[in-house]
């Protein structure tokens, strides 16, 4: 019986009460920054060409996009252009500058309820400077005029993405809706 | 009796609610850039909405209205969608806006200098794109093109598929610029494609006496090509002598490399650039 491992009085006999305050609260801050991020999103990487997706290349662009979508759906809902942050450029970055501006001229909004992304890579340059990708979005979209809900249509939306990297991360140059 | 005859006045209302509420026609076909009509039917007066990738309005509508969008409402393509709400009813429909043909380019060749004489160095990657810069998914043919003074043209034509292509080139036997050419209908991108000689080849030098030294000269330095080696590679002298030894980094001028080396009366010098050994020059009392 003495070489039971009681958690509860380990703790408390060897860590400050100070300690044990601060471990919890960067516990629960990492959690929340965590689930923060984005929408669910899936790579796949089997029929891409004519180079191979390298892991951290794939870890990349799986944070990046997600982001990106999470970005996009701020500026879009709260009609600011400054939520797409840099991880929208080039035509990508135009179509929704326009979108927003319209929006606001118009007062209305479009909400995206964003349930996930799968993507499948289906064309990385030989010398890894471009990324094509096809996505399959789960998208509930929701058009407001002012407060009031006109529509709201639940589906499956296709698009064919463009990504570029910098020194650090992936940005979407192109987002193509296709049928 | 009485029943019936409200049954039967319900259903007539239901039916003339369904012929006054409004509906929506929209376009079967629609190409980027071109104006595209939006039809309302049913009788009475509605809001219409219209959502594209990058369009977002609404218009007061009199049900049985046509709204024109004008090419610049349909710049981009992808699936648009028209709402019409009218009498508390709303109705949707969705229609899709297809790129235009190509009329523009984004060429990336890499890299912008590479050893000539060598096979699949240089990459094309093209992706073809309408008048607003909309990807062509289409399938089409892209010539690319490479051509350098005094070599045969390499050329090539590859399909874009989902509006990409590439290929992949030999770089030509001389040094010098290359103009690399994509075309794809009426759209032309060109980038330049400096060539520049390979690993230096028969790396030869000559030593004579100079004041209290030894002046070592390589002969032009150029590739197995014969094309001269850029301005500012390496060349490396080693001097062996019985005091011991001692290494001098030159760099190559106008095609040649010179170092002084400290005076012997006998040693054994030699020379190298990069991991290519050239020729040993053993020297002798002064000679």
């Amino acid at each position: 019986m003495k070489n039971v491992f009681r958690f509860p009085s380990l703790v408390s006999r060897w860590l400050p009460p100070g300690f044990l305050l601060l471990a919890f609260a960067v516990f629960f801050t990492a959690g929340i920054h965590a689930a923060a991020p984005g929408p669910r999103v899936q790579l796949n990487v089997d029929r891409t060409g004519p180079r191979g997706v390298e892991e951290q290349t794939r870890k990349a662009v799986l944070r990046d996009y997600g982001a990106a979508w999470a970005a996009l759906g701020k500026a879009l809902d709260q009609n600011r252009p400054d939520q797409l942050g840099d991880l929208w450029v080039g035509f990508a970055r135009q179509q929704f500058l326009a979108a927003i501006a319209q929006q606001k001229s118009s007062g209305l909004r479009v909400r995206y309820l964003d349930n996930g992304h799968q993507l499948d890579a289906v064309f990385y340059s030989p010398e890894g400077s471009t990324l094509e990708l096809h996505d399959t979005a789960q998208l509930q979209q929701e058009l407001l005029d002012g407060d009031t809900v006109v529509q709201s249509q639940k589906g499956t939306a296709h698009f064919l993405v463009v990504m570029t990297p910098t020194a650090d991360h992936w940005q979407v140059r192109i987002l193509q809706s296709v049928p | 009796m009485r029943k019936q005859v409200l049954i039967f006045g319900a259903i007539i209302l239901g039916l003339t609610r369904c012929l006054w509420a409004g509906d929506l026609r929209v376009p079967q076909k629609a190409v980027v850039n071109t104006a595209v009509a939006v039809g309302t039917q049913g009788e009475g007066s509605g809001t219409l909405y219209l959502i594209g990738p990058a369009l977002c309005f609404k218009h007061a509508v009199r049900l049985g209205e046509t709204v024109q969008l004008t090419p610049e409402d349909v710049r981009t393509a992808g699936v648009y969608t028209a709402i019409l709400r009218s009498d508390g009813n709303v109705v949707s429909r969705s229609f899709v806006v297809s790129p235009g043909p190509v009329e523009r380019m984004s060429f990336l060749a890499q890299p912008s200098r590479v050893p000539a004489n060598a096979r699949d160095v240089i990459t094309g990657t093209v992706f073809v794109l309408d008048r607003r810069d909309n990807l062509v998914l289409a399938p089409v043919p892209v010539d690319f093109t490479l051509t350098a003074e005094d070599s045969p043209i390499i050329h090539r034509t590859v399909d874009a598929h989902e509006g990409v292509a590439w290929t992949r080139m030999d770089s030509s036997r001389r040094s010098g610029n290359a103009q690399f050419t994509a075309t794809s209908g009426e759209a032309s991108v060109k980038r330049i494609v400096q060539q520049v000689a390979a690993e230096p080849c028969n790396l030869r030098f000559h030593a004579r006496p100079a004041k209290a030294a030894i002046l070592v000269e390589t002969d032009p330095v150029r590739d197995c090509a014969g094309n001269a080696v850029p301005d500012g590679m390496i060349v490396t002298f080693t001097d062996l002598d019985p005091l011991g030894k001692s290494t001098v980094d030159a760099v190559v001028k106008k095609g040649i490399a010179q170092a002084l080396l400290p005076a012997a009366r006998r040693a054994t010098i030699s020379v190298a650039a990069g991991v290519v050994v050239g020729n040993e020059i053993h020297w002798e009392g002064g000679q």
